[in-house]
């Protein structure tokens, strides 16, 4: 008998799986607010004070005063007010155009992949908990120049599960196909999670086996259809 | 340390490079794409001077090989087929290559081809886990299977021959080099070369005249020297792990070179060219060069004789072929390598 890891899983919703909590809390906190400056200045406080019971945070009418004194008034001229952006910014720790335009997290892996289809379910792999935010590694300098890598360890839903190379060459196609070419992609089975571990490892990361299984129409179909439902 | 550096660098396909091969003359080049083409080298002139009827192959070409002092090429392809072309007949001036033969035989991918150093035999390996020998006439328009070498127990992923004798070298999925004799039109299994901890690549022999040895490059990131200490009373090679070269590489080794120079050339999915010099008995290495593809995995890595003198041609992911020369202090090492 095998060891049932997870057959009939704790089905998650789309709206349960992990997302950037910047994302989250934005919706939390501002709804359909949608003001830049005011995004800004949010999320600023919300590097201050990260937790959702932060007093400031929880009266959001006081809170949205107490910021609109600190806009500055809409009559200066640009030039006048460019500085007392740039200001900002520096202040919310770096703003956009700091950050390295390219870098890769475990998240931006984790939402390619989440949104596949299991071939025998009509779930995603995010929802079957196939994939796992917490099992992604990404080693990324962000620097198109240099390599990268990302490990994926993923957990099939039975120990035989006979779909576990399919599930890999999915993710792997996937990846590959959206992720830029200084990536190398490694797929691993969760330790213990699958009678012939070793072995699906190795034809996972065999590049030679991999090419030529997308030249198999029969097989590329097969994970075609397990990427439509990649948003 | 010497440097290693870019002579020129020519970009032949989108996708990858998986093969190539150099010989008279002529750089010949296999990718995904089903594509073979071919590059003119003189001097410091590379033109490309055919591209080969895509239509003969209808999956990835995966090796490439010219028979030995002839302009008659092999190709093997994943559709499990190996095309034979050959040149046409005309004036000289103009250079084009016909489709003269297709072997059918393996029953999936053909992952390797190679010829014997007489050009009479041809080496064929596949994903079927078996190696075909194929002998074949002058012109090379017949093939007939003479042995099928079936002891591997997974994908045969490269197989070489011996620069002189009737000798063959095999690669595997299953770890491990086996290596393969004529006795009297039947081919054996007299070694089997035991150590690496994955997938083995590539491997390729020793160029020294009386120097039976072989170096590997695997999955596990290393490249070894093997080498032959003798025969056992049931006719059985014994070969030795002699060395593992210095930790060069992060990652898989996709392709090995014994060049007659006595150097060794490794690159893999890391983006490294590293070249290896045996001194003292002692494996070092001489030089290394990163991101040789930029940030793409390299396929291939050859060393030829180009005018002359020694380089390296390496294939990528980027369907780009670099060539290397290996030089110190200004000076041209390749001149006068061998």
């Amino acid at each position: 008998m095998s060891e049932f890891l997870n057959e009939n899983p704790d089905i998650l919703e789309e709206n349960q799986l992990p997302t950037r909590k910047e994302d989250s809390t934005k919706d939390l906190l501002l709804g359909g607010f949608s003001n830049e400056a005011t995004l800004e200045r949010r999320s600023l406080l919300l590097k201050i004070d990260h937790s959702l019971k932060s007093q400031v945070l929880q009266d959001i009418e006081v809170l949205d005063k107490l910021l609109s004194i600190r806009i500055p008034p809409e009559l200066t001229s640009d030039e006048d007010s460019l500085p007392a952006e740039s200001e900002d910014e520096s202040v919310a720790g770096g703003g956009k155009e700091e950050e390295e335009p390219d870098l890769i997290d475990a998240q931006e892996i984790y939402d390619l992949i989440a949104h596949i289809s299991d071939p025998e379910h009509p779930l995603s792999l995010g929802q079957l908990s196939v994939v796992n935010l917490e099992d992604i590694d990404v080693h990324d300098s962000g620097n198109q120049n240099e390599m990268a890598e990302v490990v994926i360890k993923i957990t099939p839903t039975i120990t035989h599960c006979s779909l576990a190379t399919l599930i890999g060459l999915g993710i792997r196609v996937r990846l590959e196909r959206s992720l830029p070419p200084r990536f190398r992609i490694t797929i691993l089975l969760k330790k213990g999670t699958h009678d012939s571990e070793n072995q699906v490892n190795k034809q996972l990361n065999d590049k030679e086996r991999v090419a030529a299984a997308c030249e198999n129409e029969q097989l590329l179909g097969v994970v075609s259809k397990m990427l439509v439902t990649c948003k | 340390m010497l440097s290693i550096n870019l002579i020129r660098s020519l970009k032949l396909y989108k996708n990858k490079i998986w093969s190539l091969d150099f010989s008279q003359g002529i750089l010949a080049t296999g990718s995904t794409d089903r594509k073979i083409k071919l590059v003119s080298v003189k001097d410091d002139d590379f033109t490309l001077i055919d591209v080969l009827d895509e239509t003969a192959h209808k999956k990835a070409i995966r090796s490439v090989a010219w028979r030995p002092h002839t302009s008659l090429l092999a190709a093997g392809s994943f559709d499990s087929t190996v095309s034979i072309w050959a040149r046409e007949e005309s004036d000289g001036r103009t250079f084009e290559m016909d489709l003269l033969a297709i072997i059918e035989g393996h029953e999936n991918e053909v992952k390797g081809v190679a010829w014997s150093s007489d050009g009479y035999y041809l080496a064929t390996c596949s994903r079927d886990k078996s190696v075909w020998i194929w002998e074949t006439d002058e012109n090379g328009e017949e093939y007939e299977c003479i042995s099928v070498l079936q002891e591997h127990s997974q994908d045969v992923k490269h197989v070489t021959w011996h620069p002189s004798e009737a000798l063959l070298a095999s690669s595997s999925y299953d770890d491990t080099v086996r290596i393969w004799k004529d006795y009297d039109d039947d081919w054996e299994c007299v070694a089997v070369l035991n150590g690496h901890e994955g997938t083995v690549w590539s491997s390729d022999f020793d160029k020294t005249e009386g120097m039976l040895r072989l170096c590997s490059g695997s999955d596990d990131s290393t490249v070894r020297v093997w080498k032959y200490m003798g025969d056992d009373e049931d006719g059985q090679q014994e070969w030795v792990c002699e060395a593992i070269l210095p930790d060069v590489h992060k990652r898989q080794v996709y392709s090995v070179t014994w060049g007659f120079n006595g150097l060794i050339a490794s690159v893999g999915a890391d983006g490294v060219l590293a070249i290896y010099e045996e001194m003292g008995g002692e494996w070092k290495v001489l030089a290394k060069h990163t991101l040789c593809h930029g940030v793409y995995e390299i396929n291939v890595v050859k060393w030829l004789q180009l005018n002359g003198k020694t380089i390296l041609a390496t294939g990528g992911d980027d369907g780009i072929v670099n060539f290397w020369s290996l030089e110190s202090f200004g000076k041209d090492r390749s001149k006068n390598a061998d």
